[in-house]
């Protein structure tokens, strides 16, 4: 494998990575509640 | 009620000049196209094709776009942070700079002041007050936002904050340039660098704002319009960061093939498919806010409005990623494929949202109800028609004058010449003519009923508007 | 977290754009434009030549024409050899456009006579009937001007001579700009290298075709042929063809591979056929003149 395939499979790596962080942090159950609010609040402001 | 103090009058400014800079644009492309069919329809100097498509260009993004962008954003930050905006004195500075730098930019085009570079063409002048109206508009919305009484942001605030720093790096990097004089200067970047930097520009003109904001408008009016909440807001945060994350990677798909180095051509080729999945999450996100409330396309004009901008936007990030594509790319840019593409993104996503978005602020910003809904159909479907027919008769001009580009003889000789490949267009340009007219005519419509409305509408049964806070 | 701090999500939506933009435009700068990119023979404009690239800039050329040749086999037969890096280095800004109207133009340098060029700016369609290129005859009646032309030369910092800008005084935006097209894309040698070389023996496939046959190929002189040498062979910006005699394979590889130093360009791209249809169209009608 030549520099240029593995720096481009370490960038593909390191940004997967950095994806499933943020997925996993934003559908956390713990989440959950505070992750939806902003959608019901948006509505009452009529 | 707190809503009393909500600055409306700037909101009402900013409509009123979009739809007028929104109907300059549509004339003008009117025109250009047929200057297209007919060249004697050039008036030189200042009224040939060449100088008069940037006007329609800038016309439509920057007069248009921007322009309900502000309008509606002044709404929405101030309903959604439940506070006036920040500064009403600002706002009404941005209002005259806006519409002085939007007739600056379209005479120095016609009198043939340009950089060239596409949706950037204005000079360096012009540049300048470009800068500092959106340091204006971007001082106000973040003012406002930090001091909101709404503890929550919605997806909406998110998008519109992301395109201020974008549209602010973005811009200043391509505008830097070596005067001459006051009306000429020279790129301060040089050939294939020059090339790089504008598509990095251009075509995240089109993430920062013909997207992002857009997508923050229609998060927010279509909840608003249906009463239901939008399906997920985690799925809008998640497809927040990847888009704003992977559109930057994207500009060289404009320069495949070129000298530019092949490995910035891959990385924007794989970064654009790639940009299908945030794409289509705000889509699903559209699509799934709508279950249960399907009915309601019938039955309520917005919402059609609305849901056939989001298709128009999922189409278009389909289509954006295929012609991304190195093989593809290679037979069907420079043809009239692109222009169809970008006009299916224009005329049926932006606008669609921007009809929706001003139907939806007249009752609330001038206590009046529509005028009539008939007529709001009938624009709907002129809309829709017309923009159908311009895009669909230059796909297939764009297939048909590809295939003959590329057609060989089995001697290895060219099949045709320019020439002949060319005057093959001329019945798709003159179905391009019709479709334009039939949008214009639509626009047309719209802009009476807006007017209409807001002299003879019906006052609306609860008065969301008081006199405070009017210019 | 940043879901309800608008600055930290300000910052944090500025790195998120700013790392696809480091690596994709700001990185690049380390590679093109450099000593590497450099092609010998690649010189900045004349001071002609930049004020006629600044004009096609004002009146907007590049929303019709790119000037890029892609490394495609049916792109490099159409326009000539595919366009490098290094070519570019003096263009601000560069203008390969997104959009073909009209034709590329970037191997248009050197393709056709100066003549040519300004019978086809004054009024394209005199040349290419159906062409919906405006007229730009109104070139001839704007003047330079010299003192704004050394400006640009000095912000530029391209080389010239008190007299090159002496020698515009009196010349108009129409000379400007044929001196820019004649120098596009010429700086490399790329038209010798190209020449066209005509492999195996010459043999007239039409030598048998009778007159009504022949005449019936009529329009492919008239869209090739009788913008330069009139439509009646009695020349223009070309030679008079009436009263020429070359034989069937010298005419042919005139046509076919033109004569590069003498302003005639290449039909090699409209095939063998074409080109022997022209041959003995040329070659019948040439004593009187095609009717």
């Amino acid at each position: 494998m030549d520099l240029a395939s593995i720096v481009y499979l370490g960038m593909t790596f390191g940004l997967l990575v950095i994806f499933v962080m943020i997925v996993v942090r934003t559908y956390s159950k713990k989440r959950k509640d505070e992750g939806e609010i902003a959608k019901y609040r948006m509505l009452d402001d009529d | 009620m707190e809503n009393q103090t909500y600055n409306y009058a700037i909101v009402r400014s900013f409509v009123t000049w979009s739809m007028i800079w929104g109907l300059v644009a549509v004339l003008v492309g009117v025109i250009v196209s047929l200057q297209m069919v007919n060249p004697d329809l050039n008036f030189p100097p200042y009224l040939t094709f060449g100088r008069l498509r940037p006007v329609h260009t800038n016309a439509g993004i920057y007069g248009w776009g921007i322009g309900v962008i502000f309008a509606a954003f002044y709404y929405i930050v101030q309903r959604l942070c439940k506070v006036p905006i920040w500064s009403d004195k600002l706002a009404k500075f941005q209002l005259w700079l806006f519409n002085a730098t939007i007739t600056a930019s379209a005479v120095t085009l016609l009198l043939g002041y340009t950089t060239s570079k596409e949706y950037h063409e204005m000079e360096w002048p012009i540049d300048v007050m470009v800068v500092i109206l959106w340091v204006a508009f971007s001082i106000n919305i973040i003012m406002t936002i930090l001091k909101r009484k709404e503890e929550q942001m919605y997806i909406s605030l998110w998008y519109m904050m992301a395109a201020i720093v974008g549209v602010a790096i973005l811009y200043l990097v391509n505008s830097a340039a070596v005067p001459v004089s006051f009306f000429k200067s020279y790129s301060a970047y040089a050939g294939t660098n020059d090339a790089n930097v504008q598509w990095w520009f251009g075509h995240n003109a089109v993430a920062m704002v013909l997207t992002a904001p857009f997508l923050g408008m229609f998060y927010y009016f279509l909840p608003k319009t249906t009463g239901v909440p939008i399906f997920s807001h985690r799925l809008s945060i998640t497809a927040f960061w990847s888009l704003i994350f992977m559109y930057l990677w994207t500009g060289a798909h404009h320069l495949l093939w070129t000298p530019v180095p092949d490995w910035i051509q891959t990385l924007a080729m794989g970064f654009s498919i790639m940009l299908i999945a945030p794409s289509w999450g705000s889509v699903f996100n559209g699509y799934l806010s709508m279950n249960g409330q399907w009915h309601q396309m019938r039955e309520n004009y917005l919402v059609k409005f609305l849901i056939l901008g989001i298709t128009f936007y999922g189409l278009q990030t389909l289509q954006g990623p295929m012609q991304a594509i190195r093989t593809f790319s290679a037979f069907i840019h420079y043809t009239d494929w692109v222009p169809a593409h970008i006009h299916m993104g224009t005329m049926g996503w932006v606008s669609m949202i921007c009809f929706a978005s001003i139907y939806y602020l007249i009752p609330r910003i001038y206590g009046r109800e529509l005028y009539s809904i008939p007529l709001a159909d009938l624009h709907f479907w002129l809309t829709l028609v017309g923009q159908l027919i311009w895009s669909i008769s230059l796909w297939i001009a764009g297939v048909l004058q590809a295939g003959m580009w590329n057609a060989m003889n089995s001697d290895g000789s060219l099949t045709y010449t320019f020439m002949e490949t060319m005057v093959e267009m001329y019945p798709y340009w003159w179905a391009r003519v019709l479709g334009g007219v039939i949008y214009m005519a639509g626009l047309v419509i719209f802009i009476y009923n807006i007017y209409m409305s807001v002299k003879k509408g019906e006052p609306t049964a609860v008065p969301t508007i008081t006199t405070e806070g009017r210019a | 977290m940043w879901e309800k701090k608008p600055i930290l999500l300000l910052v944090l939506a500025t790195c998120a754009i700013m790392v696809g933009t480091i690596v994709t435009m700001i990185l690049p700068f380390a590679w093109v434009n450099t000593e590497a990119d450099r092609i010998e023979g690649v010189t900045p404009y004349t001071a002609l030549q930049q004020e006629g690239r600044d004009i096609y800039i004002r009146d907007g050329c590049n929303n019709c024409h790119t000037q890029t040749v892609r490394p495609l086999v049916p792109e490099v037969l159409r326009y000539g050899d595919y366009s490098k890096s290094g070519e570019f280095v003096y263009d601000r800004p560069f203008l390969w456009g997104s959009k073909r109207t009209g034709p590329d133009l970037a191997r248009l340098g050197g393709k056709y006579p100066d003549a040519w060029h300004y019978k086809h700016m004054e009024s394209p369609r005199s040349m290419v009937p159906k062409t919906n290129m405006p007229d730009y005859g109104w070139y001839s009646n704007n003047l330079l001007d010299p003192q704004m032309i050394q400006r640009k030369m000095e912000t530029l910092g391209f080389p010239y001579t008190a007299e090159e800008i002496k020698d515009l005084e009196g010349k108009n935006d129409m000379d400007a700009m044929v001196a820019y097209l004649q120098k596009l894309g010429s700086d490399i040698p790329w038209r010798d290298a190209a020449e066209t070389t005509i492999v195996g023996d010459l043999v007239n496939p039409y030598a048998d075709a009778n007159q009504e046959t022949i005449s019936g190929w009529a329009p492919i002189y008239a869209d090739n042929c009788a913008a330069c040498h009139g439509p009646n062979m009695e020349g223009e910006i070309g030679p008079e063809l009436i009263g020429e005699d070359y034989d069937d394979e010298i005419l042919f590889t005139i046509i076919y591979t033109g004569i590069t130093d003498g302003g005639m360009p290449s039909f090699s791209n409209l095939g063998t056929d074409k080109v022997w249809k022209l041959t003995n169209y040329i070659r019948t009608y040439q004593a009187e003149g095609s009717q």
